[in-house]
């Protein structure tokens, strides 16, 4: 069935009659994403017995709105307390926290949920759009090319350690060392678990997450009276809407920054395996190498917060084109709305675009929607959510202590996990206090298994041969602009430190 | 007034059997109700792969009719990781052996597990499987755009050069299917083992492996995007859903056996000994689920495949867990890397 303007159109105002389902759903997704541990996946999970009585219809735009809005939901913690609900928000605490120690926690919410919301509903109307040549994308995207993508995710250590090379270097690398705990990918042969069945799986993301950011920030917090400084909280004494707007207004000026990371996102999402926490750290590394004022960036630069917000949730509307074009879902969530939507009787493969053309592209609608309504529901919030950092730390770190270790916990249900917590927050807290990047040992735990899992599987398909990383046209490029990416920087710093020798030889 | 009985040692050890006999007398009924009570709480099933594969489908399509004559509910626990390994380690290490705990795992590949490295923290006889749900044949399949159209190009092909196959783990029924085809007629295959079989569904799609094996029922379920070339079974029990793929042995003449994935629940040993009438009833109501329509209906609605759907009880399931472990001796260097 052709999709044309008028089918559309029509859709996306049967779509909107469903508003009584997706506002509360919103909602939910907001507390379900913001709670670390939970995603919108065990949610689905949690609440199957309803969902699997609901109207297939309205079964399918529930779980879609729950997505989209827990994606969103993720970044709030991460930009108040300095704790990403997922793994995906890992990369927004790197500017979005910052901006709450100065008092801009209100502007930061408001930015994030525009980069969100806009990068969101962008990528959802290209893949409606695009949807057959996005679905095309897994067919090239094999190993080697992933190993090239992953490492520009991981080369965001080197911009890191450009501040301090030795140190952010040792922090990568301690942070890859840790990522390849766990049982090998090949032969399921236990590394480094020191006898702990726990570790089997890999060293498990959330306690990493939470113990590298928000353990060791409660840590260090409670030293001090807010987590705000004096001046921010002069800044937010006399509350108003100004800072909402402003934080729009900011987000709108990045219109095309949120375009392109969201893009970015929309790209990665599709590939079947890659996810959100990848796509963060892809947009943030390529957000730094191409901006004007990459030295701003971890100082609450919005740029740093606007590109893994936006790439993030361009990753929502991605995972679900394998699902619905090939019957392959991209990622835990996709996989749990498979099962439910085959208890309906929903057959995926291209047919269901002939068969069902209101359940396929009612998938995207629904995704449309939910953006649209997060806008008007959610960013009036931002005035209100922003308070949160004003309480004493005295309350503030008990809590945020409390909260992430039960965090810990909810995934896997095991005691060791809010252990492992504890213990990434004191090597989260040893390493402020010794000024090596937390965030650097974050990427190398979150990145390093899956380059690793990348790099086996090539190795083993070339049975051993190391020259198969250049064994494809497609992998060549990405190699060439890899290293172009690495090296801009440099380049650009040249031609600025040039042309500010020139001006001053001038005057 | 005063009363005083001083019995005699006799009279006493006689008073007190009576007692312990009345008691035991009036104590037995309670006793046995308690036992008909069971379960008085939800089971506990650890499943070892995550949420949203086949297991998970077959799981909850069974245990929805289950729990009508269990008259319990059923609370599912995933624990994925080291191929199937962690979920084990788990049930045995950390769950009581009471009879309120189960496993559903997936008998072929998981045993095979044990045949390449044995499990370091319990026996492989301190668990048994009482109840097999199905018999799910492994099948050779590529992705609809490949240039492969048949097995013979696929062997031909791999007579010149090592084709990659992707596996949802090195020892897998499936693999062991593909191992004996290549030593049989000559064709080099290098198995790639890429988690899961969604990713190794995606992995044969995709063209990130030259050709895929897997569980014929998942294969089944993607049809529209995959062509299946083989079946490592006595029939194609699937026919036109797995696109009347031959089997191995009409086709090659060969006499591999069933090369079957089964996806069972098992028990703790000891909860077996322990509590027999417990285990009494859990198998008597595992074998009534079979005959239960609205188990058909289940299946049919979860997009499985009524033809796999195979009832088996504790000596059923040792037959298989013997013959899986036998075979996969035999390949044990290849599934573990060390040839």
């Amino acid at each position: 069935m052709e999709a044309d303007l008028g089918f559309l159109i029509g859709l996306f105002g049967h779509t909107l009659t469903f508003w009584w389902v997706i506002i509360p759903t919103i909602f939910l997704g907001l507390v379900v994403g913001a709670i670390p541990g939970f995603s919108a996946a065990n949610t689905i999970i949690i609440l199957l017995p309803l969902t699997l009585a609901m109207d297939v219809e309205v079964g399918l735009i529930f779980m879609v709105s729950l997505y989209c809005s827990s994606r969103m939901g993720a970044g709030i913690p991460a930009i108040l307390v300095n704790i990403p609900g997922t793994a995906g928000a890992a990369a927004t605490p790197l500017d979005g926290y910052p901006m709450t120690k100065q008092g801009r926690s209100q502007q930061a919410l408001s930015m994030s949920f525009v980069a969100s919301a806009f990068g969101g509903l962008l990528t959802t109307i290209l893949a409606i759009i695009a949807m057959p040549v996005l679905a095309e994308v897994g067919y090239y995207m094999h190993s080697v090319e992933m190993i090239v993508v992953m490492l520009f995710g991981i080369s965001l250590i080197a911009s890191i350690a450009a501040r301090d090379m030795l140190k952010g270097l040792i922090a990568g690398f301690l942070g890859l060392m840790i990522g390849s705990i766990g049982t090998d990918v090949v032969y399921a042969t236990p590394r480094g678990t020191m006898g702990f069945l726990e570790l089997y799986d890999g060293v498990p993301l959330i306690p990493a997450l939470v113990g590298l950011f928000a353990v060791s920030e409660a840590f260090i917090i409670i030293e001090k009276k807010s987590i705000v400084t004096d001046e921010g909280r002069e800044i937010m004494a006399a509350p108003s809407w100004a800072a909402t707007f402003e934080g729009a207004a900011i987000a709108f000026r990045h219109w095309w920054h949120i375009t392109w990371n969201s893009i970015i996102g929309l790209i990665i999402g599709v590939i079947p395996g890659a996810g959100a926490s990848i796509a963060s750290f892809v947009a943030y590394q390529q957000s730094r190498t191409y901006s004007k004022t990459p030295h701003l960036y971890g100082t609450g630069h919005p740029e740093g917060l606007i590109a893994p917000e936006s790439a993030n949730n361009g990753v929502t509307s991605g995972t679900l084109i394998p699902l619905l074009i090939l019957g392959i879902p991209g990622g835990a969530t996709a996989a749990i709305m498979l099962i439910v939507l085959q208890y309906h009787g929903v057959n995926f493969g291209p047919s269901l675009f002939f068969d069902q053309p209101e359940l396929a592209y009612g998938v995207f609608t629904a995704m449309a929607i939910t953006y649209l309504l997060m806008i008007f529901t959610i960013l009036p919030l931002s005035r209100y959510m922003s308070r949160v950092t004003l309480v004493s730390t005295t309350y503030m770190a008990p809590m945020i202590i409390a909260f992430t270790l039960v965090g810990s916990f909810v995934s896997r249900e095991y005691m060791f996990d809010m252990y492992l917590g504890l213990v990434f927050g004191v090597i989260g807290y040893i390493a402020r206090r010794t000024n090596y990047h937390v965030a650097a040992i974050l990427i190398g735990v979150i990145l390093g298994p899956l380059l690793e899992t990348y790099f086996l599987r090539a190795l083993k398909k070339s049975e051993g041969d190391l020259m198969v990383l250049f064994s494809s046209s497609l992998g060549n490029i990405l190699w060439l602009v890899l290293i172009a990416s690495l090296l801009m920087p440099m380049v650009l710093g040249f031609r600025r430190r040039r042309a500010v020798a020139n001006t001053q030889a001038g005057t | 007034m005063t009363f005083s009985w001083k019995p005699t040692r006799r009279e006493f050890l006689g008073g007190t059997a009576a007692v312990a006999g009345a008691a035991a007398v009036g104590v037995a009924p309670f006793a046995s109700a308690f036992g008909a009570s069971y379960p008085d709480r939800n089971l506990k099933v650890i499943i070892p792969t995550r949420e949203g594969g086949g297991a998970d489908r077959n799981f909850r399509a069974f245990s929805g009719i289950w729990k009508k004559y269990l008259k319990t509910k059923f609370e599912p626990r995933f624990y994925p990781g080291a191929s199937g390994r962690v979920g084990y380690e788990v049930y045995m290490g950390k769950n009581e052996p009471d009879a309120y705990s189960l496993i559903f795992g997936n008998m072929g590949p998981e045993l095979l597990n044990w045949v390449v490295k044995e499990p370091e923290s319990f026996k492989v006889s301190d668990y048994l499987y009482f109840g097999r749900v199905d018999t799910d044949p492994g099948c050779v399949f590529v992705g609809r755009k490949s240039k492969f159209t048949s097995i013979d190009q696929i062997v031909a092909e791999a007579k010149k050069r090592t084709l990659t196959v992707g596996t949802s783990r090195m020892a897998h029924p499936a693999s062991i299917g593909i191992l004996y085809l290549g030593e049989k007629t000559g064709a080099k295959f290098n198995l790639i083992p890429l988690s899961g079989g969604k990713n190794t569904v995606a992995g044969a799609v995709t063209g990130e492996v030259d050709l895929s094996v897997l569980t014929s029922g998942t294969v089944a379920a993607k049809r529209k995007s995959v062509r299946t070339l083989l079946v490592f079974d006595d029939k194609n029990k699937l026919g036109e859903r797995l696109d009347n793929a031959p089997t191995i042995n009409d086709h090659f003449g060969t006499d591999l056996p069933p090369m079957l994935s089964s996806r069972a629940f098992g028990i703790h040993k000891a909860a077996v000994d322990k509590y027999p009438d417990r285990f009494a009833v859990l198998q008597a109501t595992f074998k009534k689920v079979f005959t239960d329509p609205d188990f058909k209906a289940a299946v049919k609605k979860a997009k499985g495949n009524w033809e796999y759907i195979n009832y088996g009880g504790v000596e059923e399931c040792a037959a298989y867990s013997k013959s899986i472990m036998k075979i996969g001796a035999r390949y044990k260097s290849l599934l573990s890397g060390k040839s």
